[in-house]
């Protein structure tokens, strides 16, 4: 008898030899191992999502803080002079793009991808050049098939972003678009909006739009400066761009790891559905055995009788 | 509060390092090294890379290696630290600076250049706080 679902041994004999069971058995424990593994793994990127949330949440401090001292400064000072915020005719586009290095993470990279991609369209649609940056071994591998090598390429940073990483990052669009070797940066990530939520996000990064700074309490005029209020501006915005692309990785390692999670609990309720599967199948043949036995030895019963 | 001891924060831009009640704090600022007791005037002062030393309320010493940061007193004399990185001496894994000052060291003898002068920087910095020097 053939059940629904049915996946092995379809083409032998409707009466299963021992053979047969001893290889669903095998292959009932290669399943069971591998949903072990993958328990394993679900396990561990569920710890990390808390960890990476955590991360997100200690940084913002930092960043609100830079924000806040710089809209005080902005009060009293001119920020539309600082080489971060020329807005230019735009001929040279560079995006930066968060993957991440390790896969196993369901559609995670495929839709901030597809997110990058679209921007690339898009600008050379528009008769706009675009050079790539790209964090993770897996936006790399996607874009050098595709025949675009990155400018520039991370490794070894998405699942655990340092500040370090971040302001390498940054300094490598801000030294491109200072000196006007491009005009305009994306910043495609992925946002956390919740362990069930990721949503691939782009975000112009540079150039910085004065209206970011605008709205802060002026700083009292007794205030001491040093060096002057022109030059703190000066070294504080490129921090500000700084904590802005970090907030981006430690986003997108919260996301991954989110996805992750989501990916092997699939994988594992997948294995176990398999695995049950097949132990029915294996009861299945290992009763017809039996049965068929029984009626060979009632047979014979029978046919010494007559 | 009273006036022997003013409120710290200290805010990495990875995470909230330190808060408390100081007597004193010092700092290295991009035009020299400078102090701040309770009191002081408002100010906004960018730091250099080097140690921020602080004395807490109950007399025991904090140094803190920051890179690239600004020390800003507030109008309620509140005292912020504001640095990409700033770590707590038991925080640093000194073996692995003096692993990454060697490094340096080894790559500015075959050229110069300014980055890797800075990153040297922050690293002997690192291995003197977590010696505790």
């Amino acid at each position: 008898m053939r059940r629904p679902g049915r996946t092995d041994g379809d083409e032998e004999d409707e009466v299963a030899g021992s053979g047969q069971i001893r290889q669903l058995k095998r292959r009932i424990r290669s399943v069971q191992g591998t949903a072990k593994i993958t328990r394993a793994m679900e396990m561990i990127a569920a710890s990390r999502i808390m960890k990476a949330q955590g991360r997100v949440r200690a940084a913002r401090p930092y960043a609100e803080q830079i924000h806040d001292v710089i809209k005080g400064l902005a009060v009293s000072n001119e920020v539309r002079a600082h080489p971060l915020l020329q807005l230019r005719e735009v001929e040279r586009v560079a995006v930066v793009v968060n993957t991440s290095d390790q896969g196993l993470a369901g559609a995670y990279n495929a839709n901030v991808l597809k997110v990058a991609e679209r921007t690339i369209r898009e600008e050379e649609a528009a008769g706009r050049s675009v050079e790539l940056y790209v964090v993770g071994r897996k936006g790399n591998g996607y874009f050098a098939y595709r025949g675009r090598r990155p400018k520039q390429f991370w490794e070894g940073v998405s699942d655990t972003p340092s500040f370090e990483d971040a302001q390498e990052i940054a300094d490598a669009v801000m030294s491109r678009f200072i000196p006007a070797e491009v005009d305009r940066v994306w910043l495609v990530y992925t946002d956390f909006k919740s362990s069930l939520t990721q949503t691939p996000t782009r975000m112009e990064l540079l150039p910085v739009k004065p209206e970011e700074f605008e709205g802060g309490d002026e700083i009292s005029p007794e205030f001491m400066f040093e060096p002057s209020q022109a030059q703190l501006l000066n070294r504080l915005i490129p921090q500000y761009v700084e904590a802005k692309v970090f907030h981006g990785l430690l986003e997108s390692a919260a996301s991954e790891h989110a996805n992750r999670q989501r990916a092997m609990k699939a994988a594992t309720d997948n294995a176990k559905d398999v695995a049950e599967n097949l132990s029915r199948i294996m009861n299945q043949a290992r009763q017809d055995q039996i049965t068929s036995e029984i009626s060979e030895i009632v047979g014979g019963a029978e046919a010494l009788n007559d | 509060m009273s006036d022997k001891t003013m409120p710290v924060e200290v805010v990495s831009a990875e995470r909230h390092v330190l808060s408390g009640e100081i007597t004193e704090i010092y700092a290295r600022g991009v035009e020299g090294e400078i102090g701040i007791l309770p009191g002081h005037q408002p100010a906004l002062i960018a730091l250099d890379i080097g140690p921020v030393r602080m004395t807490m309320a109950d007399g025991t010493k904090q140094k803190i290696a920051v890179h690239r940061g600004v020390l800003f007193v507030g109008d309620d004399g509140k005292v912020i630290v504001l640095a990409d990185i700033a770590e707590l001496a038991d925080d640093i894994d000194v073996a692995r600076a003096e692993r990454r000052q060697r490094v340096l060291e080894e790559r500015l003898a075959s050229k110069r250049d300014t980055a890797l002068v800075g990153s040297l920087r922050k690293q002997k910095l690192r291995v003197d706080i977590g010696q505790g020097l």
